[in-house]
């Protein structure tokens, strides 16, 4: 890459004095700008339709060409190769990382404040929430793709079947649970994933939490407030009761449980969509979504996932980098590519792009109906105060290893967010920060 | 330098380029950086510091309970595991050379067949059949009015122990049946002759006569044990209800450098856990070559 970086000159149409600054103070490579250049840049990423992105990305430009390699998805090593990659000096110049653990690898210092290629008239077109998620410490680290607003999948033919109601509140939903188990004792509305600490994340997310807040220069970290502590009892109840399952997400054991129609819902977001059909496609037709339960019957949702693109610290290709993400969030050529592999249900956090996806996916998975016009209710309704910590590692470990013991009935989720509590303090004080108000 | 100097310089040259770059150089670059820690300021967001920490690392995973109870685990590991591996593999190699077993060849192939899968496939597999809405096993088990799962913290460590026995056994046994090929077949006939039956000669001859074997197996399989990684974390990446992400020292480092960023404290977790590995080598082998020779002292005087 690098090669063929410093034979044939860096140069970006319309950017190229800047770059030629840039890449001179970044990299000290002997690098001679000049007009009618080409860079080739490396993208590390897992999102489905990634690899049809990419090839529509280099028909049709001749100044940048993306090498695109799969890795696994963050939380499956995707992240601890990126880290390792990063420590190393081999990282590649484009990384995607979800909202969650961008904070992270800003704090490890494994990224580029790109802050200079983020412009107003880009944040503009974005979802804002999702701007304020790649904002850190007043720089932006990130370019937002997707907004992966809360979702809940439902089987259609087995509610209209047993006559229940499809919960608008979390009440309603307990009610919909025991109507489903007794309808079918082998049934449950859904599925508590305990390796997956996000999707609970969402759901406090939703009921009015902030996990993570500063004050000056110190963390605030509060995983405990009353918020969680109605989040963690009401799923503690539904967990005691038997009234949904417990599963690994996206295990053999929980594909099994939608496939042999004990498991008939699932919390989700906007992505599960595609993937939901691609796990069960002979279930067309016969599955629907709708807005995520909430409180009080009024809008109100968390993030669960979603990705950004960002450049890592080392890339000497920043402006390269950050066009090419920023194509990928904002061109309706990327986001067509993208969801023409069939099993992307991304939500764009491009105002724009919504349109042009919600035409490129075909909902007859979902009888036809306007998954779009969902999402976008659910995005919109994304609370605004909501912050990911500089430990997403730790706290996420910590809920994870304990929500195990917890659904196998060896302590309660309360415990569990007590100890990411305990956990994450002491992670952020090892690690030198200051912690306010503990 | 003489002809032989030269030889012997040629040809353990090789041994040791490889022995520094692979052994010497890394371990020594974990000591290196088991003795930093990375430090931030303000937020956090303005990147990281390595600071020197002395044996803070050390100290942190020492202290840390779930790095102790990584321990435990191995030594429950171990008193399940090593019983059964030496028990059930000289079992079988005692019947493959006794006079009743039929289909040598086939049965030592087939037994030693799972050991040609590698340790992260045997884990997928196993971890398969653990699952109780797939299994046809769990299935049967439940039929039979058996209701026990793997995937529970109670289950775990069984679940573990299978794994590796159906992974090894087959190993250590075509070991133990090669130390009992090569006795001597007069000591054997002349037990005969004295009156003793199968059982009999296996006992009171053979498992003394391979008792070296024996050992030799136990010592690998401990230091191996050290080592619990790959089925583990497959178990764990399948259920965290049945052990937690740093359910053993290796896995503690593996999270610790991998999920938490933590790489000075994933060294020390590995050096502890190198040191652990080289005194009980020490001791195993020290204890096993006292005995034979202790023995051999009585039988002289």
């Amino acid at each position: 890459m690098s090669r063929s970086w410093s034979r044939t000159s860096v140069a970006i149409a319309g950017a190229t004095a800047a770059l030629a600054v840039l890449t001179a103070c970044g990299g000290g490579d002997p690098a001679a700008a000049g007009d009618g250049g080409h860079v080739t840049i490396t993208y590390w990423g897992w999102a489905k339709g990634t690899k049809q992105t990419v090839d529509a990305f280099n028909a049709t430009h001749d100044d940048i060409t993306v090498k695109y390699e799969e890795i696994p998805s963050g939380g499956a090593g995707g992240y601890a190769k990126i880290a390792n990659a990063v420590k190393a000096g081999n990282a590649p110049d484009l990384v995607s990382i979800e909202y969650p653990s961008l904070p992270e690898f800003v704090s490890q210092g494994s990224l580029q404040d790109i802050t200079q290629y983020v412009t107003d008239d880009l944040k503009k077109q974005l979802l804002p929430q999702a701007v304020e998620l790649t904002t850190l410490g007043g720089k932006n680290w990130a370019v937002p793709f997707d907004a992966a607003p809360q979702t809940y999948y439902y089987r259609k033919d087995f509610f209209t079947q047993h006559k229940i109601e499809v919960p608008k509140t979390w009440d309603e939903f307990r009610t919909a649970a025991a109507a489903v188990k007794k309808a079918d004792p082998k049934a449950r509305i859904g599925t508590f994933f305990p390796d997956d600490p996000t999707t609970f994340e969402a759901m406090v997310w939703q009921a009015g939490a902030r996990w993570f807040a500063t004050e000056g220069d110190a963390w605030k970290v509060d995983t405990t407030d009353p918020a969680t502590k109605k989040v963690t009892a009401y799923w503690q109840g539904l967990l005691d009761d038997g009234l949904v399952n417990s599963a690994t997400s996206f295990s053999p054991a929980w594909t099994g449980a939608l496939k042999s129609g004990d498991t008939v819902g699932y919390l989700g977001a906007s992505w599960g969509a595609g993937a939901l059909k691609g796990l069960v496609p002979d279930q067309s037709g016969k599955w629907a979504a709708a807005p995520m339960p909430t409180w009080d019957g009024k809008p109100a949702g968390g993030m669960l996932g979603g990705s950004t693109w960002a450049v890592t610290k080392d890339s000497h290709q920043a402006a390269a980098a950050v066009k090419f993400a920023t194509w990928m969030s904002t061109s309706p050529d990327a986001i067509k590519a993208r969801l023409s592999s069939g099993d992307s249900s991304a939500y764009p956090a491009a105002a724009a792009l919504r349109p042009v996806a919600k035409k490129a996916f075909d909902t007859g998975f979902y009888g036809g109906q306007d998954l779009y016009g969902l999402f976008d209710g659910a995005a919109a309704a994304i609370k605004r105060d909501w912050a990911w910590g500089p430990t997403g590692g730790t706290t996420n470990t910590t809920l994870k290893d304990a929500f195990g013991k917890a659904a196998d009935g060896n302590g309660t989720l309360a415990d569990a967010v007590r100890s990411a509590q305990d956990a994450t303090v002491r992670e952020l004080r090892k690690r030198g920060l200051k912690v306010a108000g503990q | 330098m003489s002809p032989k100097a030269r030889a012997v310089t040629v040809l353990l040259t090789p041994f040791f380029v490889l022995f520094t770059v692979v052994m010497v150089v890394p371990i020594g670059y974990a000591l290196w950086l088991s003795l930093f820690t990375e430090q931030q300021s303000g937020l956090g967001f303005g990147g990281t510091q390595t600071v020197f920490t002395g044996l803070g690392n050390y100290l942190t995973a020492l202290g840390d309970h779930a790095f102790r109870d990584g321990f435990l685990v191995l030594i429950g590991y171990c008193a399940l595991y090593i019983p059964l591996l030496l028990a059930g593999g000289l079992a079988l190699a005692l019947l493959l050379d006794s006079a009743l077993a039929r289909a040598r060849r086939f049965f030592q192939l087939a037994l030693f067949l799972p050991h040609a899968v590698p340790g992260i496939i045997a884990a997928l597999i196993w971890v398969y059949l653990y699952t109780p809405q797939l299994s046809p096993v769990i299935g049967a088990l439940k039929s039979g009015g058996l209701d026990f799962s793997f995937l529970s913290p109670g289950g775990a460590l069984p679940a573990v122990v299978n794994i590796a026995l159906w992974e090894w056994l087959g190993y250590n046994m075509v070991i133990f049946y090669a130390a009992l090929q090569a006795i001597d077949r007069s000591v054997i006939e002349a037990a005969t002759v004295d009156g003793a039956g199968a059982w009999r000669i296996a006992t009171g001859i053979k498992i003394p006569l391979i008792r070296s074997s024996v050992v030799m197996v136990a010592l690998f399989t401990v230091i191996g044990s050290l080592q619990l990684f790959t089925e583990p974390l497959i178990i764990n990446q399948a259920s965290s209800a049945a052990l937690t992400s740093s359910w053993t020292p290796n896995m503690y480092a593996y999270a610790a450098a991998f999920t938490r960023n933590d790489y000075g404290l994933a060294a020390a977790a590995s050096v502890l856990l190198a040191l652990a590995a080289a005194v009980l080598s020490f001791a195993i082998t020290r204890l096993s070559q006292r005995t034979p020779r202790s023995r051999t002292k009585g039988r002289t005087a």
